[in-house]
């Protein structure tokens, strides 16, 4: 791009050509005021604050909406624009309320503070505040418009960044303001209280609300304890607590100005009540407060007992997809080496973890070539983007931000859900059962597969596939091609339920081009999950649509470190750096770096850690940072297992269901309380500090794992996070550039492999179809389960927020019109739900995005109750049904008025 | 024109004429003004979603514009101006006048759905001032008898409908 100069400030300075005088002064540190102005939003010229002078034409103008012209001589802080800059400012508070003083934007009201720098205290122009309606119904955001000044921006973050539309402005003049649609409160709109307005309102306007007031003391950058995106945040400290949580203002993070409604509020777990301070220990029936020393050495003396006693496949360890990649890494080291077991897994289990696993198959393991997408700024360049079994806005909703705006830049959308998902619009292809009987109760099983099949064989007849990627790179594609084309068309048609004329489509728009794939919760505890995926795999090969810009996977994690707590080898079948336990290769490598042997068959993963305790044959369980009582299907079943160990070790932070019935429990630190690092669903490695002590006698789980090795006589298992990283990116050549983190926050892509180009040949695999089920005349419905985004998993953490559960949300189940019509349910009639497994009763809401037949019943409401219909079996296992939706029988219950 | 019976077989024409064109917010919405008579608020979803647009955006766009009225008014829409020039001649008691023979108070209609009274900063007719517009029609140098015989102009006649 061309350069121009210019001077500002007496300084001379060059910038590109269409930069505005504002980003050019920004660029070299000259500072000129701004309210309405943010680097990531359209400029919007409303505030007038940034007026500068050009000392050669003596104008005056706004320096963010223009553009910097060659040998331009401006004057930032001239004297007369001092002055106009003072009646601007005047004329503001002017109609401002005089309520600063109890603000709750505090210190961090910019209004206030280029008040100050201008020195305008009371002026003599007469107040004419512009009264309003306070509106704070809601739980999260206090709207107090009298204090606006129409700088837009929260408009714009609304519109451009997050999408959602909620607001914009009315009328005109003195009485415009940012309302929504026909002014009603925020929780009637399509607002997602994400809070990206409040954090990026200048003045008190927009405010969360808060049981703590005025302003935190420091604030100290962070990643969000949630999802897989990985967002940075800024946490607000007052004394050792976090009391305020906003975007950070880093600009290479991911999410930048935006956050979502958990991020955002759903932190308040922090400082919850039921947060371990101190060890404890069973005594008899109670759990009693003790040491350090003794929970140790109590926890270290019995596992090394079992171990002498049963064999190490007595043991094993469940690791967390919430937990660090240092204290992952040295959870299975400390299983590995020291105990000699594979048996470890960690929570990812549940969300996602096989997934990432069959990706690893294909390609043998330490991901020797790429399948996924990478970045999400790669969306920009997506060909088109196909969301298969994915909400998006609901699990991972700053990745949501993404796929809308490259939606709404025209990047072509195809959706395969079973419920129209709120990333449909004018441009994109929703493809879902049609729900004509009498194949309607049956398609929650087939939909996915079936569908994949088809479209794969239909772009095969019209020869849209990538012939030279298909010869340089893969193997098998002859027998794939063969079984595609014995494929029934009509089969798939009719077992998923499609519209052929909707399935043409979106094979027209597939056509010659590289797919960018999101794949999701609906797809991932699917009972042929699996198989989908392996078809959706194929998809990818035989278009190409890997290693090419933009294309490849989106694998949708719901926790923030699932991809960091497998790449650190928290699960059965690898190493880290996903080496293959099973290869010997792999194994010598890790051997040789730890200096001892390593079990050579695979491990027990989660489920089958539960039937061996069941069975007798596990002995103790050493859990970091999971609440499987609260997260899996039959818990009665699971507590007995649990119970009949002989050792149950729980590391956590909240005193869990799961906590309650251990014979040691271990107080730990959440994220904003320690140091380490968490990778992101798009594989970015981010290095955090702590920002405060944790509460009472917690310590960061990687200290509570090296004091553990310490009493277990296993020295070589210690170490800072620094010294873990080290050790780690010495062995896992994508974590290699790890080490050097020194800066508080970091933020680095993983490496490629080294052999990331190699001529690899990667196999198809081969075409699978749903088996014919007949459908359950007791169990005419289909229930699918939902996670909202005020929720995380099964709601543990973001339980605690009284934010979260003071919302409209109360996890209602969703009922289509039609079929409450019949049964005459009204909102809020509770009824009474059945499956094989189990029932829960709940009060329900009519919604017409339901389709006939169908239910949506959010998880981790009622201590993530929707758990019982679901029966504790590998749900990739066919005839379990899966665990993302089930049959079931719905009635009317006793109804039973629900004070709220 | 009452705000119950909206025609949407009516409003689908408009709708379709404009559906996913750069630029249509506006003239679409200058049609259904037009043909209804206002805009009826349930409309604003499905001409938000015929442009790809927020609703509340075109809500915006609704209430920014003088032209546009999300409640039904009359069949004649009265402007009385408030300028300068035309305050300087007496548009005061001209306004009081009016608002006593349609017993309606500004940015009122009446119940017959006759009559809407809305004032203007200024009609650009300071020549003509005092001066009032009803619908596309200039009234300029007005007194109380003038105005009570244009009212009368367009009163409903008996009996009509
Ligand atoms: S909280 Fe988020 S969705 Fe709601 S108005 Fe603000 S930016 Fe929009
Ligand atoms: S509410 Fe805040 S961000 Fe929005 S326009 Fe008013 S001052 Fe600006
Ligand atoms: S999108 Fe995920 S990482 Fe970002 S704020 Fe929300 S929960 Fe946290
Ligand atoms: S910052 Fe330039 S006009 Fe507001
Ligand atoms: S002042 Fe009345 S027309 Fe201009």
């Amino acid at each position: 791009m061309e350069s121009i100069s210019l001077t500002i400030n007496g300084t001379r300075l060059s910038c590109p050509q269409g930069q505005s005088i504002l980003q050019a002064a920004e660029a070299h540190d000259i500072k000129i005021p701004t309210l309405c102005y943010h680097h990531s939003l359209k400029p919007f010229g409303a505030c007038r604050l940034c007026l500068v002078e050009d000392e050669k034409s003596g104008r005056i103008f706004a320096s963010c909406v223009t553009p910097a012209a060659s040998e331009m001589v401006i004057h930032t802080h001239s004297p007369q624009v001092i002055a106009h800059r003072r009646t601007i400012v005047s004329l503001m508070m002017a109609e401002h309320p005089e309520s600063c003083i109890v603000c709750n934007k505090g210190n961090r009201c910019h209004l206030r503070m280029i008040a100050a720098e201008l020195g305008i205290g009371d002026n003599a122009l007469y107040p004419m505040p512009n009264f309003a309606a306070l509106e704070q119904a809601n739980p999260y955001i206090t709207r107090d418009l009298s204090k606006c000044i129409l700088c837009g921006k929260c408009i714009r973050a609304d519109h451009e960044l997050v999408c959602a539309g909620a607001i914009d402005y009315n009328s005109r003049g003195f009485n415009s303001r940012p309302v929504t649609l026909y002014e009603l409160p925020l929780e009637k709109s399509s607002c997602t209280f994400c809070g990206t307005c409040v954090s990026i309102c200048p003045t008190g306007a927009l405010s969360a609300k808060m049981q703590f007031v005025g302003t935190p003391e420091k604030e100290s950058t962070s990643i969000c304890g949630f999802c897989g995106v990985g967002c940075s945040l800024e946490l607000g400290v007052a004394g050792d607590k976090i009391v305020d949580v906003n975007p950070s203002h880093l600009k290479n993070s991911v999410n930048d100005a935006t956050l979502c409604v958990r991020g955002h509020f759903a932190h308040d777990f922090l400082n919850s009540k039921k947060r371990l301070t101190q060890p404890l220990i069973r005594t008899e029936e109670d759990l009693t407060p003790t040491t350090w020393d003794e929970a140790l050495e109590t926890a270290a003396q019995r596992m090394l007992e079992i171990k002498e006693r049963y064999g190490p496949d007595s043991i094993a360890f469940l690791g967390s997809s919430k937990c660090t990649n240092e204290e992952n890494y040295l959870f299975q080291k400390i299983a590995r080496t020291i105990f000699q077991t594979n048996h470890v897994d960690n929570g990812g289990y549940m969300s996602g973890r096989l997934f990432l696993d069959l990706v690893d198959k294909r390609t043998d393991g330490a991901g020797r070539f790429n399948f996924f997408a990478g970045p999400f700024s790669g969306l920009e360049q997506a060909e088109v983007v196909f969301v298969v079994g994915a909400e998006p806005s609901q699990a991972v909703p700053v990745f949501d931000y993404y796929l809308k705006r490259s939606a709404r830049k025209g990047i072509p959308l195809i959706l395969a859900n079973h419920r129209k998902i709120d990333l449909a619009g004018p441009g994109s292809i929703w493809i879902h059962p049609q729900g004509t009987p009498p194949a309607a109760g049956r398609t929650a099983d087939t939909f996915y597969l079936e569908l994949i099949n088809l479209i794969s064989a239909l772009l095969l007849d019209k020869e849209a596939f990538d012939t030279s990627f298909v010869s340089r790179f893969t193997s098998g594609f002859e027998r794939y091609q063969e079984e595609l084309l014995s494929l029934s068309r009509e089969d798939c048609l009719d077992k998923a339920d499609l519209d052929a004329q909707t399935i043409a489509l979106a094979v027209d728009l597939l056509a010659g081009k590289k797919i960018t794939f999101v794949v999701g919760d609906g797809l991932m505890l699917h009972r042929y999950g699996k198989e989908t995926m392996d078809a959706l795999l194929n998809l990818a090969l035989m278009t190409g649509s890997i290693g090419y810009k933009g294309a490849g996977f989106h694998i949708v994690s719901k926790e923030n470190n699932l991809v960091g707590a497998w790449d650190m080898g928290a699960v059965p079948d690898a190493l880290p750096g996903r080496l293959k336990v099973a290869r010997s290769e792999d194994r010598a490598r890790w051997e040789k770096a730890w200096g001892v042997k390593i079990p050579e068959s695979r491990g027990m993963d989660l489920l089958e850690m539960i039937k061996s305790a069941e069975n007798g044959r596990l002995k103790a369980l050493y859990i970091m940072g999971e609440n499987p009582l609260r997260s899996l299907p039959q818990p009665d079943l699971l507590l007995n297992a649990l119970k009949s160990l002989k050792c149950l070790i729980v590391q956590d932070i909240l005193f869990s269901e799961t906590a309650g019935i251990a014979d040691v429990v271990l107080p730990a630190a959440a994220f904003s309380e320690k140091a380490g690092s968490f990778t992101n669903m798009e594989g970015k490695i981010q290095c955090f500090s702590p920002a405060v002590p944790p509460p009472g006698l917690g310590k960061p789980d990687l200290e509570i794992l090296t004091l553990f090795a310490e009493k277990l006589a296993a020295p070589g298992n210690t170490g800072s996070h620094q010294q873990i990283r080290k050790e780690i990116s010495s062995v896992i050549t994508s974590y290699s550039n790890g080490a050097a983190c020194k800066h508080p926050i970091w933020i680095r892509e993983k490496a490629q492999p080294e052999d990331s180009q190699a001529e690899e040949h990667i196999r198809f695999s081969p075409v699978a179809t749903s088996a014919e089920t007949e459908a359950d005349g007791r169990y005419p419905f289909t229930a699918f389960f939902r996670s909202l985004r005020f929720h995380l998993g099964s709601g543990t953490r973001t339980e605690q927020s009284s934010r979260i559960t003071a919302g409209e949300e109360q996890g209602e189940i969703e009922v289509a019109p039609a079929d409450a019509e019949k049964m005459s349910l009204a909102d809020n009639d509770r009824i009474r739900v059945t499956s094989a497994a189990g029932k829960i009763e709940r009060n329900i809401r009519i919604n017409p995005k339901v389709e006939d037949g169908h239910i949506y019943i959010p998880t981790a409401f009622e201590a993530n109750g929707a758990r019982l219909l679901l029966r504790l079996e590998p749900f990739f296992e066919n005839d379990s049904g899966g665990w993302s939706s089930c049959a079931v029988a719905i009635d009317k219950a006793e109804t039973m008025t629900m004070d709220r | 024109m009452k705000a119950t019976e909206i025609d949407w077989d009516r409003f689908a024409e408009i709708i379709e004429k404009h559906a996913q064109k750069k630029w249509g917010l506006i003239p679409l919405l200058q049609e259904v003004q037009e043909r209804f008579g206002y805009i009826p608020p349930e409309t604003i979803g499905a001409v938000a979603e015929a442009l790809d647009l927020y609703p509340s955006h075109v809500q915006g766009v609704i209430t920014f514009y003088a032209g546009f009225s999300t409640e039904p008014r009359g069949k004649c829409v009265l402007k009385v101006c408030r300028g300068t020039a035309c305050h300087v001649k007496g548009g005061k008691s001209i306004l009081r006048v009016i608002k006593r023979d349609l017993d309606l108070e500004e940015g009122e209609t009446s119940p017959d759905y006759q009559f809407t009274l809305e004032t203007a900063a200024c009609l650009g007719a300071c020549f003509l001032a005092p001066a009032m517009m009803v619908d596309r029609e200039y009234y300029g140098k007005l007194n109380p008898t003038k105005v009570t015989s244009v009212i009368g102009e367009y009163r409903k006649p008996e009996g009509d409908e």
